[in-house]
């Protein structure tokens, strides 16, 4: 990675030292934040890209997938809870880390389609509060879900890391949430 | 459990972005089917032999139920074109527009329940407006309409989209109405000496987009009740 050299302590330590365990990906993640919000504001928006038939409109269909994908979100946060051990009377079942790890993907994999149908057919726009909000969220959510992709298999880390970049995670799908899906439902009523 | 999945996670989901962008990329239309040389309603002509009626406004004799801000939109009297008015702290815009070369911006004055407006190429409003309805008539191209047009809210009512395409000023109005079907058209140059206005594309509400060619129109609503568009 062309950052790293910058990152590394200047006295002889090993690669993965504290702080490069999480400056580096939040890096990367920045620069994915970054890359997408560029590209959605130099590409000339088409207003069209493949979508799922069946829908009334491009709209549904991301609004449902975001959704979907909020849905999921939802799943993560009390998944999490119950693994930090923060509900109480309710001990972490067996089960839990795998619901953890699948409804995260599903989220995110949920999530990349509306992504792509945003940047190439609508690109970055900020014509009205909610757009320029959800333009900035959106790129947002892809660099804050890298950083923890990143960071997850990293090994002693401070507790708080893996928490404060869920909830960042979190805050940010459901910003994009309220100012697409949310907002679609509420202005056409909930129609497929 | 592979301790490296997050990374997996991450590379299926780029694949698939990539894999989608791709495929929007192939399958985007090169040059979108023009919706101009689509229905091109009867203009004008027999429009203006259209009698002038007695003037519908109605006699004010209390302003009461007179708003600040409010948007109408409806269909003319008859049929045949739509109109467009948004009110901001007297301040007025509206719109008229047969979906084709029938179409007028004006500007004017509200106040005590009464509007005047007036627009490039002889064209004039003039309405009475409570908080229900607006009553009155608009001329445009020269063809007298008369129209009682409800309040509506949003996404219903007036949206404008200006583009500077190739050195010439695209303007684009569009009326949507309550029922949610729209009337739009398009002048390719406001300031050639005789503007030609044509059917504008279809307005995507939910994005605020429209698509001319390879052009793309993001359309701004004029709204008097959030100011948008004053």
């Amino acid at each position: 990675m062309a950052t790293q050299p910058h990152t590394v302590p200047p006295r002889p330590a090993r690669a993965d030292s504290g702080a490069a365990k999480i400056v580096v990906p939040s890096l990367i993640g920045a620069l994915v934040a970054l890359t997408l919000g560029v590209y959605g504001h130099l590409h000339n928006p088409t207003g069209y890209a493949i979508n799922i038939a069946g829908f009334s409109s491009p709209g549904a269909v991301k609004s449902w997938l975001a959704t979907g994908a909020f849905v999921f979100a939802l799943v993560q946060v009390g998944s999490a809870l119950v693994m930090y051990g923060k509900i109480p009377r309710i001990a972490a079942p067996s089960w839990i880390g795998g619901l953890h790890r699948w409804s995260g993907r599903a989220a995110f994999l949920l999530a990349v389609p509306v992504a792509v149908h945003c940047l190439y057919a609508l690109g970055f726009q900020g014509y009205s509060t909610r757009v320029l909000i959800h333009s900035v969220l959106g790129c947002a959510f892809f660099g804050a879900f890298t950083i923890k992709m990143l960071i997850l298999p990293k090994s002693e880390l401070p507790s708080w890391t893996l928490p404060a970049l869920g909830a960042l995670v979190f805050t940010a799908l459901t910003g994009v949430w309220f100012t697409s899906a949310f907002w679609f439902f509420s202005t056409f009523g909930i129609r497929h | 459990m592979n301790i490296k999945t997050p990374y997996l996670t991450l590379l299926v989901g780029a694949a698939l972005g990539a894999v989608l962008l791709v495929a929007s990329m192939l399958a985007t239309p090169k040059a979108p089917a023009s919706p101009i040389a689509a229905a091109t309603p009867a203009p004008a002509s027999s429009a203006p032999a259209q009698p002038a009626p007695s003037s519908p406004t109605p006699t004010a004799t209390a302003v009461a139920n007179v708003p600040a801000r409010a948007n109408y939109a409806g269909e003319v009297n008859g049929g045949g074109a739509s109109v467009a008015i948004s009110i901001h702290h007297g301040q007025a815009i509206a719109y008229v527009c047969n979906g084709s070369v029938i179409e007028a911006w004006l500007k004017g004055t509200a106040a005590n329940g009464h509007l005047t407006m007036t627009g490039k190429g002889h064209a004039r409003l003039s309405a009475t407006y409570r908080t229900k309805r607006a009553v009155g008539h608009v001329i445009a191209h020269g063809v007298r309409y008369t129209f009682s047009a409800p309040a509506v809210h949003k996404p219903s009512g007036l949206y404008r989209a200006i583009a500077i395409v190739r050195g010439a000023k695209i303007k684009a109005g569009w009326i949507v109405l309550p029922d949610g079907s729209q009337v739009g058209s398009l002048e390719p140059n406001t300031d050639a000496a005789a503007p030609s206005a044509t059917r504008a594309p279809v307005l995507d509400v939910t994005t605020g987009t429209a698509h001319d060619g390879n052009t793309v129109l993001v359309a701004t609503p004029i709204s008097g009740v959030t100011g948008s568009g004053f």
